[in-house]
């Protein structure tokens, strides 16, 4: 099945804007994040906290709905969805 | 009632919400937390528009390496309180309003007090831990919050409105890294005059405000996008002051 995954801003300058990917049934948001950073350390490195989690400030949206980060690794990804990943930013 | 001088002033926007929606801006007191980079265009230009009071805080001295965004202050004010340059020039751009400023650190135990019995609060500031009190305060005293953030190219903004709408806890769980920020002050220009346009409309009652979605803006590429978002239904600040509310 093939998902679109959007980055937003920052993450933009670490990864295509945009990739369109082919996973297997039972994949989780984190582990399609995950393997579409696998040669990428510098957005994983953005994306992810050592122990291999979203760094919590990040915000997901699937098909425009939040994910809460902590819920990433147990929420399945199916045909079609559209992935958004968001970096907020604290400045003034 | 506006004077001759007035009604000239605000001619052209007289003729968008006439005197009617005039008079309410001038009747209306905003605060705007911060004079720097967000808050320079915030204030200029609704001192501009002519909201009759602004209360603005900020606790630094002007110093060289604001003089790229902040457009509040001049070289000549190298080493002042942010806020007594502040009040020079929005005094200059519209001496028809009042502007107060107020040489302080925001903090939990005097953010009600500087707020006060404003109308809304500008969210101008640079770091979570104050977004946050004024998120709280802002529902305490059942105020919008008009929120905006940046660096670099980047930027986002959101109006909070309660008690119905997402907060800024709802919106961001967790505050982002607030490191030392690049930003060119471009990308504070366009958020803050967001968020002046949403004050502006939400003291009119007009328009449709920027409430339950977050604005993003990413100048580098010149996208502008938005994510929706919804209340937290377990969020401890907007949640529990509903209930209190309803209790």
């Amino acid at each position: 099945m093939s998902v679109r995954i959007r980055f937003f801003a920052r993450f933009r300058e670490l990864a295509d804007p945009e990739i369109v990917t082919e996973v297997r049934e039972g994949t989780s948001i984190t582990a399609l994040i995950y393997a579409v950073t696998e040669n990428n350390q510098a957005a994983r490195d953005a994306i992810f906290d050592q122990e291999g989690g979203f760094r919590r400030y990040v915000i997901l949206m699937q098909n425009g709905a939040r994910i809460e980060t902590t819920r990433a690794g147990e929420t399945m990804v199916a045909d079609g969805d559209e992935i958004a990943i968001f970096p907020p930013v604290a400045g003034g | 009632m506006l004077t001759e001088r007035e009604q000239e002033r605000y001619h052209r926007q007289i003729l968008l919400f006439g005197e009617e929606g005039q008079d309410l801006l001038k009747e209306a007191h905003l605060f705007i937390a911060g004079a720097g980079g967000l808050g320079s265009p915030v204030s200029l230009y609704l001192a501009a528009a002519g909201v009759g009071m602004l209360t603005i805080v900020d606790h630094d001295m002007v110093e060289r390496t604001n003089l790229n965004r902040q457009i509040l202050h001049r070289d000549r004010d190298l080493g002042r309180p942010k806020v007594d340059s502040a009040q020079d020039t929005l005094r200059e751009i519209n001496p028809d309003i009042t502007v107060r400023g107020i040489n302080a650190t925001i903090q939990a135990d005097n953010v009600a007090d500087l707020v006060g019995k404003a109308d809304g609060i500008v969210d101008a500031v640079d770091n979570f831990t104050v977004r946050y009190l004024l998120n709280e305060v802002a529902f305490a005293k059942g105020i919008p919050l008009f929120h905006g953030a940046i660096q670099g190219f980047y930027g986002q903004a959101a109006t909070i409105v309660p008690p119905d709408t997402a907060c800024l806890r709802c919106m961001f769980p967790h505050p982002p890294p607030g490191e030392p920020a690049p930003v060119i002050g471009v990308t504070p220009g366009i958020i803050g005059t967001i968020q002046a346009t949403e004050a502006i409309k939400y003291l009119l009652g007009c328009g449709e405000l920027l409430t339950n979605r977050l604005f993003i803006w990413d100048g580098f590429r010149t996208r502008a996008e938005e994510i929706r978002v919804q209340k937290n239904a377990s969020c401890a600040v907007c949640c529990r002051s509903m209930g209190e509310k309803e209790a």
